[in-house]
């Protein structure tokens, strides 16, 4: 049987951030068709992404690169960096729809279709560039495992992971946006993104805050302490899409998985400042220490 | 075969620093006892296709395949 979701309690303590967000996202509607013009090509020697976001910055392999290897490789990582939100949005989309006016659910119900909307738009830009442009989505190799929850584990996870994917993916976008130096589409599909982003991530701050309260004293210890643990592999997961050994294979690269492995290894710091970043949110709730 | 076996071994022990000794044996049920999850399976996926230095298309997975490392070696080696 599945648990309510949430307890009356919170979803009403949400309502007055759910008025307010869905007022913003109907003043913001966007038509994705008509948000960002497409050039019919584009030169791949170009920065499409801030070069100081790219995964083997600062690393062997970059000095090793020539400005036009560069962009180029600039040109891979915005591939893999949209089909990384393809993924992460089809996994968003999915749990939004299987929640949507679940019972005690109702008064939010209103601002998830606004996120559904939204979500279902940068796909739409994303996906778009990505078959334009290069041809193909990167394929996503997450791979979900069956597995028991305690009750009320499963949506806040869901919740929480959501919270942290967008919270990492925010900080490029915002970096990107800002960054003259990118092709126009490029600053275009960043700067969309993270002006609608920024109400996600306040309703997900606000729902994992409001699920943590209404549940962590329920749970036994090891329920706490297991979603402690699946958290800090989530982000190790997240991580991990960054460092795409095809993206370093198309950029014309030799050995690509000891390109991916390498880099994982020299970018740790650059990894972890934005991770703590991230992170804030859950701090703040009291799910991390 | 014996040295893909080996490093699978060696990856899922990397992964889980309280796998006991001798263990994961070439049939251990690796999902059941917890030393792979759905999180590190993109991961694996990584090391699968550097071993194999042949990408995989995730999208053929088939369930099962990450079952035991007898199960990996059958599917992708």
């Amino acid at each position: 049987m599945e648990a309510p979701f949430p307890a009356p309690g919170a979803a009403r303590a949400l309502a007055d951030t759910v008025r307010k967000l869905s007022a913003s996202s109907r003043r913001g509607y966007q038509n994705p068709y008509e948000a960002i013009e497409w050039p019919d090509e584009l030169d791949r020697e170009q920065w499409f992404t801030s070069p100081e976001l790219i995964s083997l910055y600062g690393t062997p392999w970059w000095d090793d690169l020539s400005d036009a290897g560069r962009k180029v490789l600039s040109f891979w990582e915005a591939v893999n960096f949209y089909s990384l939100n393809i993924a992460g949005e089809r996994f968003l989309m999915e749990g939004i729809a299987h929640r949507l006016y679940r019972p005690g659910w109702e008064e939010v119900a209103e601002y998830l279709h606004h996120f559904l909307d939204e979500e279902n738009k940068h796909s739409v830009w994303f996906g778009t560039f990505c078959h334009r442009y290069a041809g193909k989505v990167y394929p996503d190799r997450k791979v979900a495992f069956p597995r028991d929850y305690a009750e009320g584990e499963e949506d806040f996870l869901f919740f929480a992971e959501v919270s942290v994917f967008e919270e990492i993916v925010d900080r490029y976008n915002l970096a990107m946006a800002r960054d003259e130096r990118l092709v126009d589409v490029a600053r275009r599909i960043n700067d969309n993104h993270h002006t609608e982003e920024t109400r996600h991530l306040v309703f997900g701050r606000r729902i994992v805050a409001e699920l943590w309260r209404q549940w962590s004293d329920r749970w036994p210890a090891e329920v706490v302490e297991r979603i402690r643990t699946h958290i800090a592999g989530f982000v190790t997961a997240t991580w991990r899409d960054y460092y795409n050994p095809d993206v370093y294979r198309d950029a014309g690269l030799a050995d690509p998985y000891a390109v991916a492995r390498g880099a994982w290894e020299a970018t740790v710091a650059r990894r972890d400042a934005i991770t703590a970043r991230a992170l804030r949110p859950l701090v703040a709730a009291g799910v991390l220490g | 075969m014996s040295d893909v076996r080996e490093a699978l071994r060696a990856w899922v022990r990397d992964h889980n620093p309280d796998v006991p000794a001798g263990e994961p044996a070439d049939g251990t049920r690796l999902i059941e006892c917890r030393y792979l999850t759905s999180l590190q399976v993109a991961d694996l996926l990584l090391f699968i296709e550097e071993l194999r230095q042949a990408p995989v298309d995730p999208a053929s997975l088939k369930p099962g395949v990450f079952a035991s490392i007898d199960d990996i070696c059958a599917a992708f080696f």
